[in-house]
């Protein structure tokens, strides 16, 4: 027991002074930050111009209202979001104005235009053109207004009472409450649900391929200068796996838990929704565990292969296999009773992300919870023995890498 | 006392290591030689409990070999290799406590054998900055701190330069008074002549020959003489002593039949030439291992 605090103290430390790890430890969150807040600052500052907008529309029957109903966006200071042009003049086809329109455009004179097709008819169409595409919000809104002034006009005409008409238009939203155990409400998103699951197994993913990745080089290096062999002579594969593991597992936390602190604290709540938060230690336990298995299944890996290319690949294989329960997640998210979230939620590959899913979405019976914990368990020792003894005889085989069948055989030896 | 007994290690339908025995008792250097890929290694890597054996047995001290046994053994392996980019001194106490030695004791130690070797300066460096010759001896220190009582050093003289060698053969000695158990795995015979006591001769995994090495000598040295003189030597080739002859101006190098005492010899020819020399000649290690290992 002591080696192995005295192995994984090492691996931590050692590593963590390395500046590999401070650079990752800076430079990844200084990335995603940087990703994630740009847009939000280039959109807001777009916000603050009052646009000009241009209209045409042959049939003239939305020009006026379509005016009034965006006059009612403002930008901070007051001044109205949006300043409509009526570039229908009488007499001109529409091939006419349309090409006059395009060359305002081009000369920036406005932002875009809309053009109106066949304003009173059935097959009307809209179009928005401009020269850089428009933000979704301002589309969201033309669209929406022009919609609401169709059904408005068409609902006259046929001469239905304009109360009954706004009946009509009023569009009631469903709004779905997850219900709790302890009679607490929840409002349940699912995007939000499907965000909340979907960050932790992408955070345990990121942590399983970075620290397995740095515990298969640290193996690497240590098989090829042979310093494995005055390792293996002061204490047990066994004691030395566990070590590396502990240490490397520590290390990945570290990171995990700066990064968090680092996001937290200058993001906030707008990108980690709260409801994320729920359920955190059991979720935290089949995090960790998770970790567990598979950097024990990166040890097994790391004594078979000799170069990191190698490692690379079959690396990413096997972390592929974690991240497969997020094809499931939808039908998991919408109906967590089925089949296949059962199945997925037995194999001990699958365990940790389908639970981490499972969490989120509905109360998780207690015999779930025990049974797939007690895999999880005994799957990581039987792999820690496993990988063992292939690390004992893999670690001094060096040149070609062995079959599936020298593998077993290695596995069966004592 | 370390004893291995009838040891088999077969990788893959080939013999590396086959029947092999020997004992090596406290204070005694043992000299374990042979070509490259003799077995050597694979002999050492199976008494460390490295790799386990097809079949045979490792003792120590008569008894079977515990967990605790691998803080009482050394290991300075062939190819050298630490943690290039850590600190001298953080890699010493880490092997060090990995011998379950406590930490300020193998910090204490650290910094008395960084004395020894006279590298104390370099006690916090990278172990990337130092030159390679103190990069091996790093290495040995770290073979050698926790006070082992079975030492094994394979090739431990190959990348030092002739004064560090003499400063490792001094230390290497002085642990023979000390009492330890040194197995010496080698290829370079001339300094197994110099150290060992007894020697192993292995060759495609199996024993040549094995024993005390003056005792070896004599029985695969053959029986030499030589001789410096004045006048004509041409009688020596016909005397029926003589089994073979190499004479050049004033020198002769003579093989004489096995049952010819050499003082004998030189009684017969004192009277018949002016003798200005006359010598056994000890057979090299090099030559008894070049002869043994062609005859096989």
């Amino acid at each position: 027991m002591k080696k192995i605090l005295t192995i994984a103290k090492w691996e931590y430390i050692e590593k963590l002074k390395t500046k590999a790890f401070i650079i990752s430890l800076i430079i990844t969150p200084l990335i995603i930050i940087g990703f994630s807040i740009l847009p939000t600052l280039l959109s807001n500052k777009e916000e603050l111009r009052t646009k000009a907008i241009g209209v045409v529309d042959p049939s003239g029957e939305y020009f006026n209202q379509l005016n009034s109903e965006l006059k009612k966006y403002t930008i901070d200071n007051g001044q109205p979001n949006y300043i409509l042009l009526n570039l229908t003049t009488g007499g001109k086809t529409i091939d006419e104005l349309k090409s006059e329109a395009d060359k305002k455009v081009l000369e920036n004179k406005i932002e875009g235009y809309l053009l109106i097709k066949y304003g009173s008819t059935d097959s009307m169409s809209i179009e928005y053109r401009s020269e850089n595409f428009g933000s979704f919000r301002d589309l969201g809104r033309f669209e929406e207004k022009i919609n609401k002034i169709r059904i408005d006009n068409e609902l006259l005409k046929k001469g239905i009472d304009p109360e009954v008409a706004s009946v009509i238009q009023n569009n009631i939203e469903l709004q779905q409450i997850k219900i709790e155990k302890s009679g607490k409400e929840g409002k349940q998103d699912f995007l939000v649900v499907f965000f909340s699951a979907f960050i932790f197994i992408l955070l345990l993913m990121m942590m399983v391929i970075y620290s397995g990745q740095l515990l298969v080089r640290s193996l690497i290096e240590e098989k090829s200068n042979r310093l494995i062999e005055i390792l293996i002579s002061s204490c047990s594969p066994e004691e030395l796996l566990t070590g590396k593991i502990l240490g490397l597992s520590a290390l990945g936390l570290t990171q995990i838990i700066i990064w968090s602190f680092i996001g937290i604290s200058l993001v906030g709540g707008a990108v980690i929704p709260p409801e994320a938060f729920e359920n955190i230690l059991p979720m935290l336990v089949y995090f960790i565990l998770g970790f567990l298995f598979y950097t024990t299944i990166f040890v097994g890996i790391g004594s078979i292969v000799n170069t990191e290319q190698e490692a690379q690949q079959m690396t990413t294989y096997i972390s592929l296999i974690l991240v497969m329960p997020i094809v499931i997640a939808v039908s998991a998210i919408q109906n967590p009773d089925t089949m296949i979230v059962k199945v997925f939620s037995y194999i001990p590959l699958t365990i940790p992300s389908i639970m981490l899913l499972r969490f989120k979405v509905a109360p998780v019976p207690v015999s779930d919870i025990i049974i797939t914990l007690a895999i999880l368990i005994l799957s990581i020792l039987i792999t820690l023995k496993i990988a063992a003894k292939i690390f004992r005889i893999g670690i001094l085989s060096y040149g070609k890498r062995p079959t599936i069948n020298e593998l077993i055989s290695w596995t069966r030896e004592k | 006392m370390i004893e291995v007994q009838n040891l088999v290690k077969e990788f893959q339908h080939t013999f590396a290591v086959d029947d092999i025995s020997f004992s090596v008792k406290s204070g005694t250097i043992f000299g374990l030689l042979g070509p490259n890929g003799a077995g050597k290694t694979t002999t050492i890597r199976t008494v460390l409990n490295i790799i386990k054996p097809t079949s045979g047995k490792v003792l120590f001290n008569g008894e079977p070999i515990k967990k605790d046994f691998l803080n009482k053994i050394g290991y300075l392996p062939e190819e050298r290799g630490l943690y290039k980019k850590s600190k001298v001194i953080d890699v010493i106490v880490y092997f060090a406590q990995l011998k379950n030695m406590s930490r300020t004791q193998a910090i204490s130690e650290a910094d008395t054998w960084l004395n020894r070797l006279n590298i104390k300066q370099y006690r916090n460096n990278k172990l990337e900055e130092l030159s390679k010759g103190n990069q091996q001896k790093i290495q040995f220190i770290t073979a050698v701190i926790h006070n082992p009582d079975l030492m094994i050093f394979d090739e431990p003289f190959a990348g030092f330069d002739p004064i560090n060698q003499q400063e490792i053969r001094e230390l290497i000695f002085s642990f023979i008074s000390a009492g330890k158990i040194i197995i010496l795995s080698t290829h370079q015979m001339e300094t197994a002549e110099k150290l060992c006591s007894e020697i192993f001769l292995i060759n495609k995994g199996k024993k040549v020959t094995s024993g005390n090495l003056a005792r070896i000598k004599r029985e695969f040295g053959g029986n030499h003489v030589e001789i410096k003189f004045n006048g004509n030597a041409s009688f020596l080739s016909s005397m029926n002593e003589v089994v073979k002859l190499d004479t050049y101006n004033n020198y002769a190098e003579i093989e004489l039949k096995d049952e010819v005492e050499p003082s004998v010899f030189l009684k017969q020819i004192i009277d018949k030439i002016e003798l200005t020399h006359f010598s056994v000649i000890e057979p090299t290690l090099n030559s008894i291992f070049i002869n043994l290992i062609e005859q096989n």
